[in-house]
């Protein structure tokens, strides 16, 4: 059908397709997400490499949210707890708005998202001392055909268990579950709104409606 | 039931889609480049902050941020655009549905008459219009024949003709 018909009584209905940035640093940083957090072991070359993959990530979002399409800004999706909750009661009683961009209560949570993400990339390049991959690579082939110095200089980057690195070790460990909490309440929350809104929220993430 | 026929409009969607994917997809590469390049420089730095090296390090970082930025910037360009077609599509078809309904009343078409005659113009066959509208075929046909009649044309084919032609805007050569 052709839009202006399917279109509501609000100006500007909700995206029917996120653009493509959107979509990819959204699947990116998902994959990311649980990869570091469930699977991969904390330190390994793997686990830096996703993390500085992350941060790009990350980083490319942001600089999104300014240059972006309009439902791509922060401008669209102020961070505002009144209207959040506001929309959260409208949730309980069945009878949700429309929003042009992410709705105040997903728009919380996605810049919960982002703060817990920053730091744990931030508390990662403190923990790493701010290696990069091509560092910890180098590293830790230079152990293994034994050369020990570079375990050597390592610890002299960050003066062993200091407590800046207990914290940061700390801090890493508490946002990354939190992280993982907020990414499980978000799936609720794409179902229970896809629900009250009798619409696939999913498909604008993907590829799109399907024309039937 | 607008499936039957689709313009061609989907064929430019998806190829301005996969652009736009594709745009999207180098720009994210290129953003950890730069990320994964600041970050060897920084670690450059603190080895060796005096390095003259440095300096043509942070003029590669510079034109790699600015590379970016600027690839944003086109490529939210190039999302609006899109936009804007898909919009002026839309209104296109609106401005033709427009013209049709007006050349329909201008006939003295009767409500139930343009309405057949839309999904006719559509391209659905008589078992089909019956069914949409649920009536019998032969009320359908009879419809048919009427607005036929009013429209001054021979049948079907000289019916849907009758748009096209102002369309196309040109006499037929040869």
């Amino acid at each position: 059908m052709a839009a202006p018909r399917t279109a509501t009584a609000e100006a500007v209905p909700p995206p029917r397709l996120w653009d493509p940035l959107v979509r990819l640093t959204h699947w990116g940083i998902a994959f990311v997400v649980l990869a570091n957090g469930l699977v991969n072991k904390g330190g390994s070359l793997v686990h830096v490499s996703l993390g500085w993959a992350v941060m790009a990530l990350l980083l490319s979002r942001l600089v999104w949210g300014v240059l972006g399409p309009y439902e791509a800004r922060f401008s669209a999706f102020p961070p505002n707890p009144v209207a959040a909750a506001r929309h959260l009661g409208q949730l309980i009683s069945g009878r949700v708005r429309r929003y042009p961009s992410h709705n105040p209560a997903g728009a919380l949570a996605i810049y919960a998202f982002w703060t817990l993400l920053a730091a744990v990339i931030v508390t990662g390049l403190v923990l790493t001392g701010g290696a990069t991959p091509m560092q910890v690579a180098a590293d830790k082939a230079a152990v293994a055909s034994g050369d020990w110095s570079a375990l050597i200089r390592e610890d002299e980057g960050d003066e062993g268990d200091s407590p800046l690195r207990e914290v940061a070790e700390e801090a890493h460990e508490v946002a990354s579950n939190l992280l993982l909490v907020l990414a499980a309440l978000h799936v609720a929350g794409v179902f229970v709104e896809g629900r009250a809104m009798r619409r696939n929220l999913v498909a604008p993430m993907l590829f799109g409606e399907r024309r039937r | 039931m607008t499936a039957t026929i689709e313009p061609r409009a989907p064929d430019i969607r998806s190829a301005g889609r996969r652009q736009t994917a594709a745009l999207s997809a180098f720009l994210l590469v290129q953003t950890l480049g730069t990320v994964f390049f600041v970050g060897d420089v920084i670690g450059d730095l603190r080895k060796d902050p005096t390095s003259v090296h440095f300096l043509f390090e942070a003029f590669v970082t510079m034109a790699l941020v600015l590379g970016i930025l600027f690839g944003a910037f086109a490529l939210r360009r190039t999302v609006e655009l899109l936009r804007a077609q898909e919009q002026a599509l839309d209104v296109a078809r609106g401005a033709l549905s427009e013209v049709i309904d007006r050349q329909f009343r201008s006939w003295g078409l009767t409500p139930a008459e343009r309405d057949v005659a839309f999904l006719a113009l559509k391209g659905l066959d008589v078992a089909e219009i019956a069914e949409l509208r649920g009536a019998a075929q032969g009320t359908v046909r009879a419809q048919l024949t009427r607005i036929y009649a009013k429209a001054g044309v021979s049948g079907r084919a000289q019916f849907a003709a009758y748009f096209v032609e102002d369309l196309l805007g040109q006499g037929v050569a040869a």
